[in-house]
């Protein structure tokens, strides 16, 4: 086992250098300079690339860059002079994991409770709502929830804050719309799994042996449905944990989302680059994190890791 | 990048004459002494991106520094007022010096403002090493090119201190827009205390600043979403600053700003789009002109027919602006009949707008008349020697630019018989990309007023003017232009007159297409704030200002 983490440590540091390289060398295809005033005269611009280091050729840029990345210094924003890339992300990343990680517990809760009931009510009434609600909050995107719940529970019945991050309970609303697209995937996944566990062999062991229906559904089908539904968490909460630029942006919230769409289009180079390999740090590491949990949800997986 | 567009085209909103009065008349409410605060919440569009006064160019940071930083001159309403200097002065020996008394002023943490604050700024700021965007702005003080371009060091810039209270700026010819300049934050003085105490942090959270200005900016970490302006009593002038505190939130969403004005948690929502054309019904709309039109730009160079003059003269008059305004924009702008746009300047003799003093002449040619366009038209291609024309019109991804393609194109197609237009959408910066490079037919280009002069537009459109992107050429245009630089330089009815003259042969050739300048829409509490100025660029002027409570 700590064999095998470590050479998928390896293989992540690997995937990291990838990435950087290759991102680095995209962004610069990207039109335009980071000085997007069209007004700086060319002997100005010229003038501001140099001071930059922007008039070296590319391979020396890379090489600067990547010994930069390796001593941890990601360099400084062009968009907001003097303002360090760590300190530009920490700053801003607080309110966006917060909002991720509560969008994420609601969703994958409610979405697990809704496909299991669905489930279990095969056929039923209860089945045909939740699938319809699953279908709604897949396929709604979530800047129409967010500006529909700021509108009628913030704007008409008062019960939240219109906006601006406050205080727990102006997280509520983007809570809320940032979950319906966990909720939904979650609750589709469950309900197919779900559907599968409960017709097989298993299953009608426990119940001829039996335990009432709560019981089975307790204790052998909800772990073994799970299994899928872990695949999906991994990459959905690294989504959802570097923000939304458009529910952040209903909802003015300080996050990182804004950050991520901004700096590309105003070519702040040093931004893409920190936000990029911090993208690609917290996936890699919940890619691993969810194979290591695949153990121990289901024991034969562990079995076979330890087998090689 | 949309709806930003224009904030960065008009980068220069904070230089700038205040000429429009956000509420008129002084109603009686009192300076708030009897003791609870005045407060007024306003949000902006994004958040600040540096108070480093050297390093603003944005409308955003800009705001924030005139609310917090003082230079030589402040604009009240369209007059130009002393600031940290003691008087507006006149130039000396030719135009070429300026001397500066410094009035008895502080920073906010107690230190004199010297002599020495403005040349340690003003040679921080054109230092390459500072890597200043509005460096360029410093171009013909003594020595600013070389500087800029490494040749001569920072200390040989023409400014120098007499002594404690008295500056002097050196030029290397006369430049009548000089003292317009003054209120931009680049030519702000700065703390060379406070720089070198702070070092690479200085400007960059509210902590690691002194203030000159009216108010301090309080609770700005960098990267926040809101942040405080507080009265400063070290300001000279705090007599004449009657609102306590002014709270500031970034809100991008034009949605979430107006539902927050309407369960008034924002005393003033400035709103885009859907939201803009909704609330100009509302009774609390406000307007605010901004110092910015928007043209179109034709490349003689790619379509030689472009350089006939009826053929300009026709797409120019058979473009219904208003109707464009209402049905495409639908934010409250307004028709620009010139170039230079309304409220920007005032006629230094009989105070008359010279945007409006301008189209007293040639405005039929930016006047809605299809016949005549038609007609003219005919005539264009045919002294041209074709039969129909292809162009393409470049456009961009952004807010309007779509809309506005399909309008003009529409439009031109319509009236202009044998004309076809194609469109071409790309990104923003492709689109200023080639705009520079010079590859498109025909494109919607625009431009904010770097200081509140028409020459900052009229120098546009010189034969050697490298944003003369279309290449128009006109042997009198350049003349005049030229005159009002140097022949006039130093007379100032005798330059205006020059400059209307270039305006409107600008107008009557059509050199440059004028469709429309940009006007803010605003929702304003109503009768809450009094005495509230703002500039052509959108800037706030809050000194003054009065807010009940």
């Amino acid at each position: 086992m700590v064999k095998y983490i470590l050479k998928r440590i390896g293989f992540l540091l690997l995937t990291l250098f990838l990435v950087a390289s290759i991102t680095f060398f995209l962004m610069k295809l990207l039109p335009g300079t980071p000085f997007n005033n069209p007004k700086i005269p060319a002997a100005q611009q010229a003038i501001l690339a140099k001071q930059y280091g922007l008039d070296l050729p590319l391979w020396q840029q890379y090489v600067n860059y990547m010994v930069g990345i390796v001593h941890g210094n990601f360099g400084e924003s062009y968009q907001f002079a003097g303002q360090t890339v760590s300190y530009l992300i920490s700053t801003r990343i607080g309110p966006s994991l917060q909002l991720g990680v509560q969008a994420m517990i609601v969703g994958t809760l409610l979405g697990i409770l809704l496909g299991a009931i669905a489930a279990i009510r095969k056929n039923t009434w209860v089945d045909a709502v939740a699938t319809i609600f699953a279908i709604i909050g897949r396929s709604i995107p979530n800047f129409v929830f967010a500006a529909l719940l700021q509108f009628w529970l913030a704007y008409k019945m008062n019960l939240f804050p219109i906006a601006l991050w406050d205080g727990f309970s102006s997280s509520i609303l983007p809570t809320l719309a940032l979950a319906m697209a966990p909720l939904a995937n979650t609750a589709r996944f469950m309900r197919t799994e779900m559907v599968d566990v409960l017709n097989s062999d298993y299953i009608e062991l426990a119940k001829s042996k039996g335990e009432s229906q709560w019981q089975v559904v307790a204790k052998h089908a909800m772990r073994n449905s799970m299994i899928p539904i872990v695949t999906i968490i991994g990459p959905m909460a690294v989504d959802l944990m570097l923000g939304s630029l458009v529910v952040e942006n209903v909802f003015a919230i300080p996050g990182i989302g804004q950050q991520f769409v901004q700096s590309i289009t105003t070519n702040d180079y040093p931004v893409i680059m920190g936000l990029t390999i911090l993208y690609s740090v917290m996936l890699t590491v919940v890619i691993l994190v969810v194979d290591v949990l695949y153990g121990i949800i289901d024991p034969r997986i562990r079995l076979s890791g330890e087998g090689n | 990048m949309k709806k930003t567009y224009g904030v960065k085209i008009a980068a220069a909103a904070t230089v700038a004459v205040a000429l429009l009065s956000a509420c008129s008349g002084n109603k009686s409410s009192s300076t708030g002494s009897t003791g609870a605060k005045t407060t007024w919440s306003r949000m902006e569009g994004d958040i600040i991106s540096t108070m480093d006064p050297s390093l603003i160019t944005d409308a955003i940071s800009g705001q924030a520094a005139t609310d917090t930083m003082a230079g030589l001159y402040r604009y009240d309403g369209s007059d130009l007022q002393p600031d940290l200097a003691t008087a507006v002065v006149k130039p000396t020996n030719s135009g070429k010096t300026y001397t500066f008394k410094i009035r008895n002023a502080k920073w906010s943490n107690g230190d004199a403002i010297t002599a020495n604050d403005f040349v340690f700024g003003w040679r921080r700021t054109v230092d390459p090493a500072t890597k200043s965007q509005y460096a360029y702005l410093y171009s013909g003080i003594e020595n600013a090119d070389a500087i800029m371009a490494g040749k001569k060091k920072a200390s040989t810039l023409g400014i120098k201190a007499v002594n404690k209270s008295t500056v002097e700026v050196t030029l290397e010819h006369a430049i009548p827009y000089f003292e317009t300049m003054l209120v931009n934050p680049a030519f702000f003085p700065q703390s060379e205390k406070a720089v070198d105490q702070y070092g690479s942090k200085y400007g960059t959270q509210s902590k690691y600043l002194v203030f000159s200005g009216p108010y301090k900016l309080v609770g700005w970490n960098g990267t926040n979403n809101s942040w405080k302006e507080t009265k400063n009593d070290s300001y000279w002038d705090k007599k004449n600053v009657h609102i306590d505190q002014i709270n500031v939130t970034a809100i991008k969403d034009p949605s979430t700003a107006y539902n927050l004005f309407k369960s008034g948690k924002l005393d003033d929502a400035s709103l885009t789009g859907d939201q803009a054309a909704q609330a100009k019904s509302d009774p609390s709309y406000q307007g605010v002109k901004q110092a910015s039109t928007f043209y179109l730009e034709m490349n003689e160079k790619k379509i030689p027919a472009f350089k006939n003059t009826k053929i300009r003269q026709a797409i120019s008059m058979t473009i219904n602006r208003e109707e464009y305004i209402k049905k495409v924009l639908q934010d409250g702008s307004i028709v620009a009949p010139n170039l230079t746009p309304s409220g920007l300047a005032t006629d230094p003799a009989t105070k008359k707008d010279f945007s409006a003093e301008a189209a007293k002449t040639g405005s039929q040619y930016t006047k809605y008349n299809p016949k005549e366009a038609t007609k003219l038209w005919t005539e264009g291609l045919k002294e041209a020697g074709l039969k129909d024309l292809n162009i393409e019109l470049l456009t961009d991804d952004g807010e309007n630019s779509k809309k506005t393609g399909e309008y003009l194109q529409n439009t031109f197609e319509k009236n202009l018989p044998g004309l076809k237009v194609s469109i071409s959408t790309v990104p923003f910066k492709t689109r200023l990309a080639r705009s520079t490079a010079g590859q498109f037919d025909m494109v919607m280009g625009g431009w904010s007023a770097d200081f509140p002069d028409p020459i900052t537009f009229l120098d546009l459109f010189t034969s050697n003017n490298s944003y003369n992107r279309g290449k128009w050429s006109n042997a009198e245009y350049d003349k005049l232009i030229d005159e009002s630089k140097t022949t006039y330089a130093n007379n100032a009815e005798k330059r205006w007159d020059v400059l209307l003259q270039a305006q409107e042969l600008l107008t009557k050739e059509q050199g440059v297409i004028p469709i429309y300048q940009r006007v803010q829409a605003h929702l304003v509490k109503q009768g809450k704030i009094s005495g509230l100025k703002t500039t052509p660029g959108g800037a706030y002027d809050f000194v003054g200002a009065t807010v009940k409570k």
